[in-house]
């Protein structure tokens, strides 16, 4: 069913009053003086030229769907969704490269590599050895990057080893591909911090990947037949009263705000209602009194917060700052120093590197004057963009969550 | 999960200064944002009141206020709240690297993009035009492949202002940059900003140098405070004068950063992208804001509230028909001649006000919304900038005047 107003955020469009807010906050703009920014993109262009397939505004590449347009424009208009439309729209006449194709599809690599013996064995030395040897740099990827490695057991297979106690509460954990494949010990602290608040967590094996990745590169459709298979999901746990949470705040995005900008369902609006970011969550219970504050966390380390634009959208503030920071105990500051640069897989095309450590260059900079010991994030690409440019040390704020617990401190 | 003493509602220049004011008073703010306020529409100067009731230019802004009609905010607000806000601004101004001057007695005057002058209040130290009056010649800087800057208009226009007495040059400004989109201020000033853009301007502007000269330039001196302003006048070693600019504003933009920075240091909770739309009232006494965006909602519980939400083009108020105008996250009555003859006055640049550009809320002395028989709605709301009711900041030239002033009385409160 379609939603009243149809097509949401193309009728955002009229509300562009051109105050080029937009334009004096996009960090892509300021690093580039190729892209013509984000109003001329969407907003204007978008807007006048729906008729032909063909005509689409020529910098439409740059746009790197890092939502600080949205979070500045004081008039409601979905402009980086606008983009994205405009993107896809491209691509129904235009080929992919083999490398976008790669880049969007990661899940199904990564679905591959487990169902061969020592497929992600092979898989990571081939990564590096392509790095040395600058096949990554052929292929249209940053050469300079190590590509995200795969870890040796995904969380999925792990989830299954976890001896939970069952409760009458229950969440539902929606891992998304970077956690499940690439970084599974977040998932694991997750897990942990439910339970020391005696919530019982649950995966589901339908889910599939949120579509970000899809909708940043022009694959419209595709990530649309995922939305669908998501939004069936998530309304079944709605029905049976358990919420889908999830740690990654891009995947969190896409489930909550960005399937009803792009697609105008209503059931990805009354689906969304049933999906929170993992500190969002948290600080429910907390409103409630249901949050443990079971306590001890190390108090000796310094830690430094970057929050991910895709976090800042979700008009929730920053609740896994504040959590540790007032309630958890834990020396930490906000950097708060704009976006990272690599805004998903956007820092990992090769022509889009240069681009994305400019970005980065005030939060850089903040990590290393910062004398902290560790860089605190929910964002797990933002975390490999910070690792990258400064070799700090990262983690996701639900690992230090569950660390501070008593019961996983003794551990 | 924790209450706050002060949320202040819209990240405009009221609420920031909304915010900064209740900060400095070591209270626990929390500022609900949507989207970045009327910065990159603002020329960065207070204009506490450019023009009188009937379009005539003010010499002296205290003289101006003392004749206010009862309606305006400036009433309500009062003198002495009006010139402890100008001391805290020129203060904190001069404290966080990007001073202000100008004074309630004495106008100051600024030059904009097009070549003409108009009156302000407070200034930064950059735009101070009266100091052209005194120049024997006017260098007027223009950039190579600058949109919405001709310096030759400027030329044409400025002498109707400073008089055809004095001698005006102009030189263009050869940034070097090639290339992708049309170059805009904002641009100019990051090139500025770099230690190599910066040397490449003085290298090329020096020439036109010497004793009795006032360089003109368009906002390009740099995205952030002060520095690049202060290190040019050192390098050509005579006055340098920036414009008002067209959209995105450099001098706006480079208030809202100081203003940020500062709540920043301050430890303000500043939630972003988030919509609030309605309130949790018990009595007179508001107990939370509820405000969220795409999905769900949250409670955000306060001592007292400061509504900074903006007029009809920010949202704060809006109207689906005459005589339903609303406020829209708690309701409080909107003084508006909502009739639809009266409502718009055709002629945009005519010698009257427009009607409705003065609705807004009606509220008593303490900034706090009255009804039409003179009682406080809520005891903990105050009410300040373009929520307020009873003046055309675009007519007068009062817009960040009456946001400062107003924002400053409610945080104090």
């Amino acid at each position: 069913m379609k939603m009243e107003i149809e097509e949401r955020a193309r009728d955002s469009a009229d509300n562009c009053l051109a105050c080029t807010s937009c334009i004096a906050n996009c960090p892509i703009t300021e690093a580039e003086r190729k892209y013509k920014g984000p109003k001329f993109v969407g907003p204007a262009h978008n807007r006048m030229h729906f008729s032909d397939a063909n005509d689409v505004e020529n910098t439409l590449d740059f746009c790197s769907n890092c939502k600080n347009c949205d979070i500045t424009c004081p008039s409601g208009v979905s402009v980086s969704t606008l983009n994205m439309l405009e993107r896809a729209k491209y691509y129904r006449t235009h080929p992919h490269s083999q490398r976008d194709q790669m880049l969007a599809h990661g899940e199904d690599m990564a679905k591959k590599l487990d169902s061969i013996p020592l497929g992600k064995t092979f898989a990571n030395l081939g990564m590096s050895i392509g790095k040395a040897f600058g096949v990554l740099d052929m292929m249209g990827l940053a050469g300079k990057r190590d590509m995200p490695a795969y870890a040796p057991k995904y969380f999925m297979d792990m989830f299954k080893e976890i001896k939970q106690t069952s409760y009458p509460d229950k969440v539902v954990f929606f891992p998304g591909c970077y956690i499940n494949a690439n970084d599974p010990e977040v998932g694991v602290a997750f897990v942990k911090v439910m339970q020391a608040n005696h919530i019982e967590v649950l995966v589901d094996e339908n889910f599939v990947c949120c579509g970000s990745p899809l909708v940043v590169t022009g694959y419209l459709d595709e990530a649309e037949a995922n939305a669908h298979k998501n939004v069936d999901r998530i309304k079944y746990w709605q029905s049976k009263g358990y919420p889908v949470v999830a740690c990654c705040t891009s995947c969190s995005l896409m489930l909550k705000q960005e399937y009803a900008e792009l697609f105008s369902q209503q059931d990805m609006v009354d689906a969304a209602k049933n999906v929170y970011d993992a500190f969002e969550y948290l600080e429910i219970l907390e409103e409630q009194g249901k949050l443990s504050h079971d306590f001890a966390g190390k108090k000796d380390k310094k830690y430094l917060y970057h929050a991910p634009c895709h976090l800042r959208a979700q008009a929730i503030g920053l609740p896994a700052y504040k959590m540790l920071k007032d309630m958890v105990g834990i020396e930490i500051e906000n950097a708060d120093a704009g976006c990272c640069g690599m805004s998903g897989n956007y820092g990992f095309k090769k022509e889009k590197y240069e681009i994305s450590m400019k970005v980065g260059e005030e939060l850089f900079k903040k990590i290393k004057e910062s004398g902290a010991n560790e860089v605190v994030c929910d964002c797990g690409t933002c975390r490999m963009q910070i690792v990258h440019a400064t070799h700090a040390k990262v983690c996701h704020p639900i690992q230090l969550l569950a660390k501070a617990y008593k019961r996983f401190n003794k551990q | 999960m924790s209450k706050s003493d002060v949320v202040v509602i819209g990240s405009g220049f009221a609420g920031l200064i909304a915010a900064l004011v209740s900060a400095e008073k070591n209270k626990k703010v929390t500022l609900l944002s949507y989207g970045a306020g009327t910065f990159p529409l603002n020329s960065g100067v207070v204009d506490i009141m450019g023009y009188d009731e009937k379009g005539a230019a003010v010499a002296s802004p205290a003289q101006a206020l003392a004749t206010v009609p009862a309606e305006h905010p400036y009433k309500k607000i009062g003198i002495p709240s009006v010139q402890d806000a100008v001391k805290f601004f020129l203060d904190f101004t001069k404290k966080e690297g990007l001073p202000f001057v100008g004074s309630l007695d004495k106008q100051q005057w600024i030059v904009t993009a097009v070549g003409t002058m108009k009156p302000t209040c407070l200034v930064p130290e950059s735009m101070q035009g009266n100091q052209c009056f005194d120049a024997a010649e006017i260098v007027l800087v223009g950039v190579k492949d600058l949109k919405d800057y001709y310096v030759d208009l400027v030329a044409k226009t400025l002498p109707d202002w400073l008089g055809k007495d004095k001698k005006y040059s102009t030189f263009t400004l050869d940034s070097h940059i090639t290339g992708g989109r049309d170059l805009t201020t904002l641009d100019v000033a990051r090139w500025m900003d770099t230690e190599k853009g910066f040397n490449d301007a003085v290298s090329q502007l020096k020439s036109q140098a010497g004793s009795g000269k006032v360089f003109i330039v368009p906002a390009i001196l740099g995205t952030k405070g002060n520095e690049v302003y202060t290190k040019l006048v050192a390098a050509l070693g005579c006055p340098v004068v920036e414009t008002t600019g067209m959209p995105p504003s450099t001098n706006g933009l480079r208030v809202r950063d100081m203003l940020l920075d500062a709540l920043r240091k301050h430890g303000v909770e500043v939630v972003e992208n988030i919509k609030a739309h309605g309130s949790v009232v018990d009595g007179k006494i508001c107990k939370a804001v509820v405000a969220g965006g795409e999905v769900r909602d949250k409670k955000y519980e306060a001592d007292s509230f400061i509504l900074a939400t903006g007029g009809f083009y920010s949202g704060g108020i809006t109207m689906r028909d005459f005589g339903e105008a609303n406020e829209v996250v708690f309701g409080l009555p909107v003084e508006a001649d909502c009739v639809e003859e009266r409502w718009v006055n055709e002629q945009l640049f005519s010698a009257e006000k427009q009607t409705f550009a003065k609705a807004g809320v009606r509220t008593d002395a303490s900034l706090r919304a009255v009804d039409e028989a003179g009682n406080c709605v809520l005891e903990n709301v105050y009410v300040v900038g373009r929520n307020l009711s009873g003046y055309d900041f675009c007519f007068e030239h009062s817009g960040n005047g009456v946001a400062l002033s107003s924002a400053y009385k409610a945080a104090m409160a």
